[in-house]
C-alpha cells in the first residue's frame, strides 16, 4: 500500500524554485511539448508534480528511476502557467536519489570526477597532439585540489 | 569597426579538450571582430547543469561561484561559447543575486579559499556578444560570404530556457541566432520544432538517439544543408550523434554540423582546411561545396 507523506514536499529545495509544486492545478500544459514523455510511457511532468505533492514519490527516487529521463529542456518551465517548475521539481528529487544512493552511476560518478580533477573530461596525449597541430596552446589545467578542499 | 572589448574566456570542458577546432575557429573569428579574449587560470568545469546539478545543487552551486569568483577576480565578464557553461554560471549569479539558503552556504566555502562573487561581473554567450556586435557589424567582416548555403539553426535549450533566467531570446519563437547566421550571407530554413532539444541529456541512448534524428529529419525536410550550434555538447549529439544513429537506429542522415564560430571563421575568408574540420564526424564537405570551397 503506498503511504501518503504531506511532509514529503517541504523536503524539495526550495532554491532552484522547486518549492512552488503546491500551485499545480494539473492543467498537464507540462506535457505536451516534454521530449521525455513523447519516449517514455511512465514519464509525466504532470504525475510527477502530483506524486510529490502528496508524498508518495518514493518510486522516483529509487534506483533507476524515470526522472532520469528528463532532458533538462526547460519546456515544462516556461510552459506552466503556475510557476510550478517541474524540471527544478524533478532536480530536486534527483538530488534526493542521489543522496540516498539511489543515483544512476554515470551520473555520481562525473560529479566524483570533477571534484576530483576540476574537469569533466581528463586532458589526453592524443588531444595535446591535436591542440599543437591547430596551433593552439596546452589545454588550461584545472585546479584540482581546490574543489577537494571546500566539498569534501 | 573594431569593438575593442574584452573578455576573460571561460573555455570549460567539452571545447578544449574534445573538440579543440571549435575553439580555434572562435578565438580567429571572435579577434577578427576586435574582440579581445583573455586566456586565465584557476577556472574547473563549469560544471555543467545535466547531471552535476541532478547529482546535489548545492556542490554544483559552490563550484559554479567558485569560477564567477574567479572570473571576477580577473575583473572583467566572461565569454563562454557553451551553452551548459551559460546556463550553469548564469543561474549560478541569478542565484547568487537572489541570496537563499544554498547560497550563503556555497559563499562561506568560498571564504575558505579567500573567494568572493559580487555580481559585478557576469557571464555573456557568444551568441548574444555577436547580438550586441549587430548584423552590420558581422557582416562588415565578412569576406566570403556563404551564398547558396541553407542552415537550420539549433539554439539549445539552455541559451533559450528558463528565458527569465538567460534572457536571451523568446524561448519558443527566437530570432536572434537566426538573424547572425543570415548576416554571414547564409540563408535559414526554419524547420518544425526548430527550438526543440537535441535530447543529448537523456539518460536512455536509444531514446536520446531517436530525439536528435527527429530533428535531423525535420532539418532535412526543411532543405537544410547543415546546422549551426552554439554549444558542443549540441554538437556532439549532432555530430558523433549521426554516427550512432546510424549503428542503432539504421538512419544515415549525414547533415554536417558547426559551431557559429566556424561558420563566422569560413565567411570572414579562414581556409576550411586551417580550422581543423576533417576532425569532424560527418563529413562537411558536401556543405563546403555548396558555398564553392
Ligand atoms: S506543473 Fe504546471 S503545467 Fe504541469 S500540470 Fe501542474 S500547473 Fe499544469
Ligand atoms: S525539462 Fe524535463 S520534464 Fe520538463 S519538458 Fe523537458 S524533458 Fe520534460
Amino acid at each position: 500500500m503506498l503511504k501518503a507523506d504531506p511532509g514529503f514536499k517541504k523536503t524539495l529545495s526550495p532554491v532552484e524554485g522547486a518549492g512552488k509544486l503546491s500551485y499545480c492545478y494539473q492543467c498537464s500544459a507540462c506535457v505536451a511539448e516534454c521530449p521525455a514523455a513523447h519516449n517514455f510511457n511512465d514519464f509525466n511532468p504532470r504525475e510527477i508534480v502530483l506524486a510529490s505533492l502528496i508524498g508518495v514519490a518514493d518510486y522516483l527516487t529509487a534506483k533507476d528511476s524515470v526522472i532520469w529521463q528528463c532532458t533538462t529542456c526547460y519546456k515544462c518551465y516556461e510552459r506552466c502557467p503556475q510557476g510550478t517548475h517541474p524540471v527544478e521539481v524533478i532536480n530536486a528529487l534527483k538530488n534526493i536519489s542521489c543522496a540516498a544512493g539511489n543515483g544512476p552511476e554515470e551520473v555520481t560518478s562525473s560529479r566524483d570526477n570533477v571534484l576530483a580533477n576540476g574537469s569533466l573530461i581528463s586532458p589526453s596525449e592524443a588531444i595535446e597532439k591535436r591542440r599543437q597541430e591547430l596551433g593552439l596552446d596546452k589545454a588550461p589545467v584545472a585546479p584540482a585540489g581546490e574543489l577537494k578542499k571546500i566539498l569534501e | 569597426m573594431a569593438q575593442n572589448q574584452e573578455y576573460t574566456l571561460f573555455l570549460g570542458c567539452m571545447i578544449p579538450l574534445r573538440h579543440p577546432q571549435i575553439e580555434l575557429a572562435s578565438r580567429k573569428s571572435l579577434g577578427a571582430l576586435g574582440i579581445t579574449l583573455k586566456d586565465a587560470e584557476g577556472f574547473t568545469c563549469c560544471p555543467e547543469p545535466w547531471n552535476f546539478k541532478g547529482a546535489g545543487l548545492e556542490s554544483w552551486l559552490t563550484v559554479a561561484l567558485r569560477n564567477l569568483a574567479v572570473g571576477e577576480k580577473k575583473g572583467r565578464d566572461m565569454l563562454v561559447l557553451c551553452n551548459g557553461c551559460y546556463a550553469t554560471l548564469t543561474e549560478a549569479a541569478h542565484l547568487a543575486a537572489c541570496n537563499g539558503e544554498a547560497v550563503k552556504g556555497a559563499m562561506d566555502k568560498l571564504k575558505s579559499l579567500k573567494l568572493s562573487y559580487s555580481g559585478k561581473s557576469s557571464v555573456r554567450h557568444v551568441a548574444s556578444v555577436l547580438q550586441d556586435i549587430g548584423v552590420d557589424g558581422i557582416s562588415g567582416s565578412v569576406r566570403r560570404p556563404l551564398k547558396g548555403l541553407k542552415v537550420a539553426v539549433h539554439h539549445g535549450c539552455h541559451l533559450l530556457r528558463p528565458s527569465e533566467v538567460m534572457g536571451f531570446d523568446d524561448p519558443f519563437e527566437p530570432s536572434v541566432l537566426e538573424g547572425l547566421v543570415e548576416s554571414l550571407g547564409a540563408e535559414v530554413v526554419r524547420y518544425e520544432g526548430y527550438t526543440d532539444c537535441c535530447g543529448n541529456a537523456t539518460r536512455d541512448t536509444e531514446a536520446s538517439l531517436r530525439i536528435g534524428s527527429e530533428k535531423i529529419a525535420a532539418m532535412k525536410k526543411a532543405g537544410a544543408d547543415c546546422i549551426a550550434v552554439v554549444c558542443p555538447a549540441c554538437f556532439e549529439q549532432f555530430d558523433l550523434g549521426q554516427v550512432e544513429m546510424k549503428r542503432r537506429l539504421k538512419v544515415d542522415h549525414r547533415l554536417p554540423a558547426f559551431h557559429y564560430c566556424q561558420l563566422l571563421a569560413i565567411a570572414q575568408g579562414e581556409d576550411p582546411e586551417s580550422l581543423g574540420l576533417d576532425r569532424h564526424r560527418i563529413d562537411v564537405k558536401p556543405a563546403l561545396v555548396k558555398i564553392g570551397k
